[in-house]
Order: C-alpha cells, then structure tokens, then sequence
C-alpha cells in the first residue's frame, strides 16, 4: 500500500475501514473487520480459555496495529532474519500457545511481523536493523570511517525503535513530543558526528552527508507513522485547504498583483513545470526530498519571473507568483506535507539555508490562502463574498486564459506546420524542376555521347564479318561434308535440350557432371584415335558418347551466339590443339561419310565434332587442304534440314549404355592426353569442369 | 568540543530578514551588496530574494550570512511572523524621500519588539540618500527614533553603493554581539554544539541553529 497509490478522497472514506472493535486502527476482512492486534487480542483470550493460561500478548504487541501499514517491500529483508528471531521466541516463550498459535502468527507474520520485532525488542533488547539494502548500500557509499558507520547505524537504529515504543505507547501522545524526540535525535547525532574521535577523520562535507543520511534513512523508515499522524488534525487541515483553494479557482494573476503572464505559453509551461513540482512533494518520503522538490518548484517560479521582469526577481515578485502557484496546483495534503518537513526535518542544517527561505515563503503562502479576504485581493468584500459563494460567476480565471492559450497555442502551432510544409512544398517543386533539367541535359548529353562514340567508332564494320567470313567458311566445312546438317542440328537441339539430351544421351544412369566429362573425353580420344584408326568401327561405338558431348559443348555458344562465337573459337582453336588433329581432320572426311551413309545419329554427331574442332585448325593452320572441298553445297538447307532431323537423333538415341564401358576406358586414355581436352574449342567452363573432373 | 575543532567545523549561521514596504530598495541593496563583493560576476543570480554570504568574522572565524527578503506589500504584512521568527537580525529599510515607509518601519519595529523582544538586532535603514534634495524624513529624526527603540541607524545609497558594505558589516556585528549575550557561556564560539544548547534552549528560537528549529516549527503552525 504505497502512498502515492492512495489519493486523499479515498483516504476519508476509509473511516468504514477501521477496526470494529474502535481502536483507531484499520481492519481488514481476513481480521473480521478487526485490525491485527485486536484481531491477535481475541484469537489470544480463545486461546487463553482453551489452555487455561495467561495470554502473551504484552504492550508491545499493539505495535503490529501501527505496522499494519507499514510498507513491507522496504522490509522484506527483514522478513528471513525476524522471522526466525519471531520463531524463536515464539517456540521458547509461547510455547504453552500450542502449535495452532504458533500457526496462527506465522499466518500473519507479514503483516505482524514488526509487532514480533518489537516484542523481541522489549523482551531481549534486540533491536531490529531498520535499514533496507538500499539504505546499506548508502551507508556504505558515505566517506566516513567505518567506526563512525557503526554508529550513525547504531543511531538510527535507536531513534528508530523510539519513534515506534513511542507511537506504540499507550500514553497520550502530542505531536510536539515526537517531533521534539526526533530533533533532540538529531542534535545528538550532530554531536556524535561533530565531536566523536571516529569522525575524526572526516571532512566537514561528509559529516554533513552523515547527518543527511540519517535524517533520511529514519524519515522514510517511519514516514507512515509520522506522516500526518492520527493523534494530529492535519488531514482536517489538508481538507480545509484544499477547499479553501478549490472555491479561491477563480482568483487570477491580476488579484494578486503579479507578474505572470496567464497568456503566454512559455510562461505558462514553466508555471505548469511549477505546479508540477509542487504537487510533486507528497509523493517523497523524507523531508530533504520534499524541501528539494519545494526548491525545485521556487527555482521555476523565479526562472518565470526573471522573464517576466527582466532581472532577478525580488520577494515582492516571488511571493504574489508562489501563492499564483500554489492556488493553482491545490496539492493533496498541503499541511501534512507542510507539517512533517517542520516537524521533522533537521531544522539546524536545512532551514536555515536557501530551502529552508523557499519553505518558508510556501508557508506564508498557505497562510496567506488562508487568510485572506476582499481587502487582500484589492476587491470589495461583497463582491469577494459573491466570488467565493460561487454567486457571481468570474470572468476569464487562469482556466479560460488557459484555453485560449490553448488554442492560440494550436493556431501558432498549425502556422508554424503550414509554413514548414510550404517550404517543403517548395522545396521539393524546385527540386522537381532542377531534377527535369537534368534529365533533359542527361539525355542531351547522352544522344550527344552516342552520336560521336557512334561516329567516332567504326563498330559497323566489326560486323563486317570477317568472322562471318570464317564462319562461313567453317560451316561450308561442316556442310559441305553433308553432315554438317546433322551438326547444326544437333547443336540447336543442344542448345535446345542440353540437360535432357545430356542425361538421356551421354548415360541414362549417369549424373550428368560425369557424362559430360565422358563426352568430352570420349570426343577426345575418337578424334585422337579417329586420325589414325578406322573411323568405322570407332564411329559406331563412341558415336553414342560423342553425341551427348557436342552437345554439352557446344551449348555455349551454339545456340546463343553461333555467329560470333566462331572467330574465338577458331583462334582458341588454333592455339591449343595440337598438331595431331590436323592430321584427323582429314580422316574426319572419310568418317563423315561413312555416318552419312549409316544415317546414324550418333555418327552424324561424332563426325560434327570432329568437323568443329578441326575445322578452324584447318581453316587457319592448315586452311589449304580443307578448304576446297568446303565450298560446296547450300548450307542453310541443310542446317533447316537437319534441325528437323535433330529431333528424331535426340529422341531416337538407344545406345547409350553399350558405350558405357568404353567410356570409362576412354577416359583414362583422356586423362593420359589431357592437353587435347583444349578441342573444347574456347569453353572455357567446361574445361574447366573437365580439369577438375578428369583426375577422377 | 575544542573551539579548534569548532572553527575547522561548521560555520556560525546568521539569518537576517529584510523588512520595508515596497519599493524602498531592499532588493536593490542585497543586489548591491553581492554585486559589490563579488565583482559583477555573480550577478546572473536567478533571485534577489534569498543570498548568502560567507563572511570572515574579527576573530578570523568565519560566519554565513542568510538574508531573507520578504514582499513588502501590504496585504503580506501579516506574514511578517512566519519570516522574521528564528532571525538574528531584521533590516528595516525606508525610503528617506517616503515618510509612509517611515511609519512602516515604525510598525515593524513595534511588532518585532513585541514578537521577539530584544534578541533580535534592529538596523534601520534609510535608503536613497542620492535623492537627498526629496528628502522627506530628516536623518536626525530617524537616528532619534532609532535610539529610543534601541536599534541602530544607517543611511545608504544602493544606487550609488553607499553605505551598502557598512551596513552589513554592522548587521554582521550586531548579530554576533546578539549571540554572545545570549550565550555568555559558550560565547561567540558556541554553534552547533548540541549538548548545552538544544536541550537547555529549545525555547531560544534566536538561536541560529538549535534554536531555529523551535522558531521554524511554531512556524508551521500558520
């Protein structure tokens, strides 16, 4: 049950809340509707009938009423350590209680767990570490010796287990009391800090925060009893004002004679930045947080005011401008804020100082709220009286000038939008603009480049075709050995096919990386063996090798680019075959025949690639030979012809697994000659694959 | 305590309020008063309303001067109390060309006397004398009525910065005589030595630290 958590309206309406048996104190439904004391207070007069015995319940035990609300999250260490103390005690001195006492307490140990701490407290002398982890951590954190930490705890400790014997005393209890224990603690912890040999050490600085420390650390320990406690009218006061504030809404800067401006926003932001620190001191627990917050709220009132009036602003100023304030944020719980920073706070170290000016121009300002009348406000007492009654309505209080800062805030807003997005607008149809120029220069620039790179470059006559020359040449080679038609055809249905072709033809059950190296090698030897050993016989046989490796081959660039491909081709050619193949190229002659007349596929293909490979080298190496016979029939024609043909070979290839075994054979007599895979007239990727896969 | 470590420890705190009507020129002579010492170079001070000073006292002890300024305007006048409790000292300033702040004074005087009685130093002050020729309370009729109250008299220029720096260090000197005679035992060096005051002295609200809190806390009673 946090504070912050428990606005004040609802905190009035908790008087049904009380225990039933009228001590004061909350209840709480698993009690019955009785607090935990009179709660524990009856379950122990059962017991005592049942057992006969005198009841445990000592004076201490009241204090679980007072602890009841304390907020258990800051003890919670507490818990593990007490608890076991509770159980002790428990087990030596209630033993007599039986087991369903002790059962019952533990049920609501939380709850009543400092009552345990305090009858341990009484009982042994033990005072519970009132210090949370946090504290701990501060305590360590503070420069002072650690002879000097043990006694700032030891203090703390003591004043502690005070406030609550007193608050849990039976006596009549007067607030001046507490407050005058509480200060006479902090005078004796001044000396101790000041004076004793363990502080010796220290500087003036860290006694200081020594001192701060222990007023914090037992301030917000006991805030809940010490806060606005219930012996005290101070909520009654808290609701008076606040009344009193609610029916003053309608007083404005102008009654007070001060200098805010209601109308301007920037004003008005640091009132609200005022405002909000102000309501903000309930939500602290120590009074140096509270007195902080105090200074925080003035420093924004005097930021304000030194705008308003254009120097350091005088009380004149600040006073008018801190009640504006205060009227206008109506705090929840003014006076008992107000009341426990007087009471409580280290009066010697921080009243006297700029925080301590500030809380007090706060008082006089609650005082002044208090007090004052027509005469105070410069308006005559009926019309303050016809105010206050709510008889005469007022005209424009900080509410209205509020909303019309409000809108006129939202005008000046949608201006300041409207402008920006203008200048975007702007901006972005100058860039359109620029951006269309460009274009325009960029297309101009463009043509411009293109026309004299066009007239510059003589690239109409690349294609002049010397290459197609050759090429013309190459399948006047190829055509004119009649199965150039067969070739071509092959070579487009490639193209056309590769995969397919490939792992239907080169080897049913091979994977295809392998049947194009067969292929390769396969083309290899029968053009190496074709030279020299009888095209027949070896046509027949690797013709079903050969006709899935012209295709793989040849893929590249037969289908893509048969035209231009040649003049590489040719020169790659020209380059890497050795001089063997000249020699076969015309045996080739005799073998292209000789598939010609089979009618084969497979020999039509095999001649092809014999042809292909051979026939730039005989063209360029030795183009004397060959190339009469080339010149000699149509060759498109044929190559028409032959596409048509392409198909039924394609499909028609049976012979694939016979040539299997050959093909391994003729691999390795591949790998012996690997310098001849370079036939593969300038594909580069499949030499590439065939280097890498031959060694296998 | 040894008065060794007393002048190593915490300082002597003296609280003053500044009490007139308005527009006498108790800001311009706390303004003056800081912007003297300091050079101008502290003057982008947010507020004029609360300074300190840190002073060095005859016997090299140093004290911290507080002083407060209160709102001089009438409707405030009732506030007075809730300021003025815990004070050493109370600087009454009039305006030497303005005989109502005159009688001001004179009501200030009156209700501190009766309020705190003597433990409190009174230094009046007639402000704007560089508007001697307006002058309408004579210097010897004030220093006059000074004296019957027993409080002393200054006149001061803030805006010709005459008599400023005088002026306080009179009021510093008032105060710790204040003290000294409150305390004859522990005498100027006493402060914040919390075994013979706080216990002894809790109704001594003149006391600047102990003391204050009695003054602060009867304070909250508003």
């Amino acid at each position: 049950m946090s504070r912050a958590a428990r606005p004040p309206s609802l905190r009035l309406g908790q008087q049904d809340l009380k225990c039933r048996s009228g001590c004061g104190f909350y209840g709480t439904p698993q009690n019955e509707g009785l607090c935990s004391m009179c709660f524990r207070e009856k379950f122990n007069d059962k017991q005592r009938k049942l057992k006969q015995k005198a009841g445990e319940t000592g004076p201490g035990s009241s204090s679980s009423v007072a602890t009841l609300d304390r907020r258990s999250p800051q003890h919670a260490h507490l818990h593990g350590k007490v608890e076991q103390q509770v159980r002790k005690s428990l087990d030596k001195e209630q033993d007599h209680l039986g087991t369903l006492q002790k059962k019952k307490f533990t049920a609501v140990l939380q709850k009543t767990l400092q009552a345990g701490a305090q009858k341990i407290t009484q009982q042994r002398g033990h005072v519970p570490d009132p210090t949370d982890g946090q504290f701990l951590l501060q305590l360590r954190q503070l420069r002072i010796p650690d002879d000097g930490k043990r006694k700032l705890k030891l203090e703390i400790q003591r004043l502690d287990s005070d406030i609550r014997k007193y608050m849990n005393g039976n006596g009549g209890k007067n607030i001046n009391e507490l407050s005058d224990l509480v200060q006479n603690a902090y005078t004796k912890v001044s000396d101790i800090v000041h004076n004793d040999p363990s502080f010796e050490i220290a500087t003036n600085e860290d006694r200081d925060s020594a001192i701060d420390f222990f007023e914090k650390v037992v301030m917000t320990q006991n805030h809940k009893f010490l806060f606005s406690p219930y012996f005290t009218t101070d909520e009654d006061s808290d609701v008076k004002v606040q009344k009193r504030i609610r029916q003053l809404s309608w007083i404005t800067a102008k009654h007070l004679d001060c200098s805010i401006d209601e109308v301007n926003s920037e004003a008005r932001d640091l009132v609200y930045n005022a405002i909000s620190e102000l309501v903000g001191i309930d939500s602290y627990y120590s009074p140096q947080e509270k007195l902080q917050c105090t200074w925080r709220c003035c420093r924004h009132i005097f930021e304000l005011l030194k705008r308003a009036t254009g120097g350091p602003a005088s009380a004149d100023d600040f006073l008018p401008a801190l009640i504006f304030v205060v009227l206008k944020a109506n705090p929840v719980r003014l006076h008992s804020n107000i009341n426990f920073v007087t009471r409580f706070t280290n009066a010697s170290r921080v009243m006297s100082g700029e925080s301590g000016y500030y809380f007090t121009n706060l008082c006089s300002a609650i005082a002044f709220i208090e007090n004052l009348n027509g005469e105070s406000l410069g308006i005559s007492s009926e019309e303050f009286e016809a105010l206050m009654s709510g008889q005469q309505p007022y005209s424009t209080p900080w509410e209205s000038a509020l909303l019309a800062c409000e809108s006129l805030h939202l005008i000046s807003e949608n201006m300041k939008r409207m402008e920006m997005l203008q200048k975007r607008n702007a901006l972005i149809s100058s860039g359109i603009t620029s951006f269309e120029k460009e274009l325009i220069d960029f297309q101009r620039e463009v043509t411009e480049r293109v026309d004299t790179v066009i007239a510059k470059a003589p690239l109409n006559l690349l294609p002049i075709k010397t290459p197609a020359f050759l090429i013309g040449q190459a399948r006047a080679h190829l055509l004119t050995e009649s199965e150039a038609g067969h070739y071509q055809a092959n070579m487009l249905h490639g193209g056309a096919l590769t995969s397919q072709s490939l792992t239907a033809v080169g080897g049913l059950a091979k994977p295809s990386a392998t049947s194009e190296n067969s292929g390769l090698s396969l083309k290899d030897t029968s053009m190496s063996s074709m030279g020299r050993l009888s095209p027949l016989q070896q046509n027949v046989q690797p013709a079903d090798n050969l006709f899935a490796s012209p295709i793989f081959n040849y893929t590249a660039f037969d289908a893509v680019s048969l035209l231009e491909e040649p003049v590489s081709e040719a020169n790659a050619d020209v380059l890497m075959l050795g001089s063997e193949f000249q020699g076969g190229l015309t045996n080739i002659n005799y073998d292209f025949d000789l598939s010609d007349q089979s009618g084969e596929n497979s020999t039509a293909e095999e001649s092809k690639l014999n042809l292909d490979e051979f026939d730039p080298l005989a063209q360029k190496g030795s183009v004397v030979q060959p190339p009469p016979p080339l010149p000699e029939s149509s060759l498109l024609d044929s190559t028409t012809d032959s596409l048509i043909d392409s198909e039924v070979p394609g499909t028609a290839v049976l012979l694939p697994s016979p040539l299997k075994p050959e093909v391994s054979n003729y691999r390795g007599f591949s790998n012996f000659d690997i310098p001849s895979i370079s036939c593969n007239t300038g594909e580069f990727s499949s030499l590439g694959q065939d280097g890498a896969d031959a060694p296998k | 305590m040894s008065s060794s470590r007393t002048r190593s420890g915490p300082t002597l705190n003296f609280k003053a309020v500044l009490l007139g009507e308005g527009c006498v020129g108790k800001t311009s002579l706390v303004l003056r008063y800081m912007e003297d010492r300091f050079n101008a170079q502290h003057l982008t001070t947010l507020q004029a309303s609360f300074v300190t000073r840190k002073v060095s006292l005859e016997d090299g002890r140093r004290a911290q001067l507080n002083i407060w300024d209160t709102a001089g305007q009438e409707r405030f006048h009732a506030l007075g109390p809730i300021y003025y409790r815990g004070s050493d000292g109370a600087l009454l300033v009039y305006d030497i060309t303005d005989r109502d702040s005159f009688q001001k004074v004179k009501s200030w005087v009156r209700e501190l006397r009766q309020m705190r009685g003597t433990e409190i130093a009174l230094i009046i002050v007639g402000n704007k004398t560089d508007l001697e020729e307006q002058r309408a309370v004579t210097h010897d009729e004030a220093l006059q009525y000074a004296r019957t109250v027993g409080a002393q008299y200054v006149e001061t220029s803030a805006k010709e910065n005459e008599g400023v720096a005088e002026l306080f260090e009179l009021l510093t000197h008032l105060m710790l005589e204040q003290l000294s005679q409150r305390q004859p035992d522990a005498s100027p060096l006493r402060l914040q030595n919390p075994d013979t005051d706080t216990l002894n002295n809790s109704e001594d609200s003149g006391a600047p630290d102990p003391g204050d809190l009695a003054g602060q806390r009867s304070c909250c009673g508003i």
